[in-house]
């Protein structure tokens, strides 16, 4: 699954969130994740691709470039 | 004096079920919510006399709202809700309006499920990587926070962690500033989910848990009597809508009963040892807070977890505060049929008690067969007795490290 897609899922499944609302250019807090959810968040992420986020790539507004860094955390992990 | 305090709304989610109406009939009849749990795995678990909650939070509260609470707060903010809305102030669909409502909670262990989860992680699977979210989850504050949140109330949000003692203090603490004037309204009472594997373990450990009484694991709680093995741990929460004269005037709505007394000590003697000065000392307190005389007392919902060693103690206690007058007391322990909620058994003890006032019934000490001759009170064995007249009545509550509190309730 390309990570936009279980970004998605999550967001959907375990935070309500509504799936019309699921946009590339949303934010998190947009989609009504506080601080406290959003790290909650990024550890479901980390765990399901088995890679770490670091605290200063942390710092993404919208879900496209969320996706965009964990494809790319991906990628550097397979190398 | 201060100004008049009054129950208005009850929320429950105990072992016996959600409607306080239902929940005090089966009490009063003696049927027991006591059944044998297996906790932990099957090579490594162990079978125990418990009285567990049916409680799921689905569809009750939103998956993501789940996700940051422990059992503890989930039932609490559900039990809150029915609290809220059995007093009026809360309509179906409907938010709070006077969002100056203070949450006294009582909680002993707070999210001890997420800790042992958190343990498991870094012990177990060896991992640093436990949830993000396990300090605020394993907090005994985190029930009342989340009352708080969900409800959008302004007021004093406090927690009280005093072991068993925990939720009647809550009460206590919340009838006073009501009393005092410095609220009006106060959502109080208690939330405990510690029945996990690793603080069942610990439990067992200490020695003071019943073991499955021959007669069947729902007899197993058994205060006052000679067959008593121990307490039965039990889980839920409970919450009271506590209101000034006033305020209920002011709503038009009618009481369910009025607080009058509160007492409290402090034993300054044992981590685990009860103490019969301490706890006549709470309970003298209590009667003198109240202001009235000790004669006017009918009947004790007593502390009586079913140890061979407390049981006697508090009947002792009970004797040297009312002297003369005990014997004419009705004394009944309803964790016989409930079992022990710890935080939450005080609140749970305060509601029933507020309903006995109600109903003028008083409820039994089920299970009680073969009296122990040091607990030789009227201790009302079996089935509940009913008792039009009832106007006053005592809790009581006395904690592990020898905290105690004592309530006085009268029907209105």
């Amino acid at each position: 699954m390309s990570a936009y897609s279980y970004l998605a899922k999550v967001l959907v499944d375990k935070y309500d969130v509504d799936e019309d609302k699921i946009r590339p250019e949303a934010t998190l807090t947009d989609l009504g994740l506080d601080s406290l959810m959003v790290v909650e968040f990024l550890f479901d992420v980390e765990d399901e691709f088995n890679i770490e986020v670091p605290d200063d790539r942390a710092e993404f507004e919208t879900l496209a470039e969320a996706a965009t860094l964990i494809d790319e955390l991906i990628e550097v992990k397979g190398d | 004096m201060g100004r008049r305090v009054f129950i208005t709304g009850l929320g429950l989610i105990a072992p016996h079920g959600e409607d306080p109406a239902s929940i005090f009939d089966r009490i009063y009849q003696g049927d027991s919510a006591v059944r044998l749990v297996r906790s932990g795995t099957a090579d490594f678990g162990s079978d125990l006399p418990l009285a567990t909650v049916d409680f799921t939070p689905k569809d009750r509260i939103s998956k993501k709202q789940q996700l940051f609470m422990a059992r503890a707060s989930q039932m609490a903010v559900v039990a809150a809700e029915g609290a809220l809305q059995s007093s009026g102030l809360l309509g179906e669909g409907q938010s709070i309006e006077d969002g100056e409502i203070g949450v006294y909670m009582g909680c002993g262990l707070g999210g001890a499920e997420i800790l042992q989860e958190g343990y498991r992680t870094y012990f177990v699977r060896q991992s640093r990587r436990g949830r993000p979210s396990t300090v605020p989850m394993i907090m005994a504050s985190g029930p009342a926070s989340h009352i708080s949140m969900r409800f959008g109330l302004h007021g004093p949000t406090h927690t009280y962690s005093i072991a068993c003692a925990s939720s009647t203090v809550a009460i206590g603490e919340a009838f006073r500033a009501i009393r005092d004037g410095y609220l009006d309204t106060a959502l109080s009472g208690g939330a405990e989910a510690m029945l996990n594997d690793g603080s069942i373990a610990a439990w067992e450990r200490l020695g003071v848990l019943a073991s499955s009484h021959m007669d069947g694991p729902e007899r197993s709680s058994r205060p006052f009597d000679l067959e008593r093995t121990g307490l039965v741990l039990g889980e839920g929460a409970v919450l009271l809508v506590l209101e000034a004269e006033s305020a209920l005037r002011e709503r038009g709505v009618d009481p369910i009963a009025e607080i009058i007394g509160y007492g409290v000590s402090s034993d300054a003697f044992s981590l685990t040892e009860p103490h019969a000065a301490g706890q006549e000392a709470a309970m003298r307190s209590a009667i003198t807070d109240a202001d009235i005389e000790r004669e006017e007392v009918q009947y004790v919902n007593a502390h009586a977890t079913g140890t061979p060693s407390g049981d006697p103690i508090e009947i002792e206690a009970i004797k040297n505060v009312f002297e003369d007058h005990a014997s004419n007391l009705a004394v009944s322990s309803t964790k016989s049929v409930h079992g022990h909620l710890v935080g939450a058994s005080g609140a749970l003890e305060a509601a029933i008690t507020a309903i006995a006032l109600q109903k003028g019934r008083i409820p039994p000490t089920a299970n009680l067969t073969h009296p122990d001759p040091c607990c030789d009170l009227d201790c009302v064995p079996g089935y509940g007795r009913e008792a039009p007249e009832l106007t006053v009545a005592v809790s009581n509550s006395f904690a592990f490290g020898g905290s105690n509190a004592t309530l006085v309730l009268r029907k209105v």
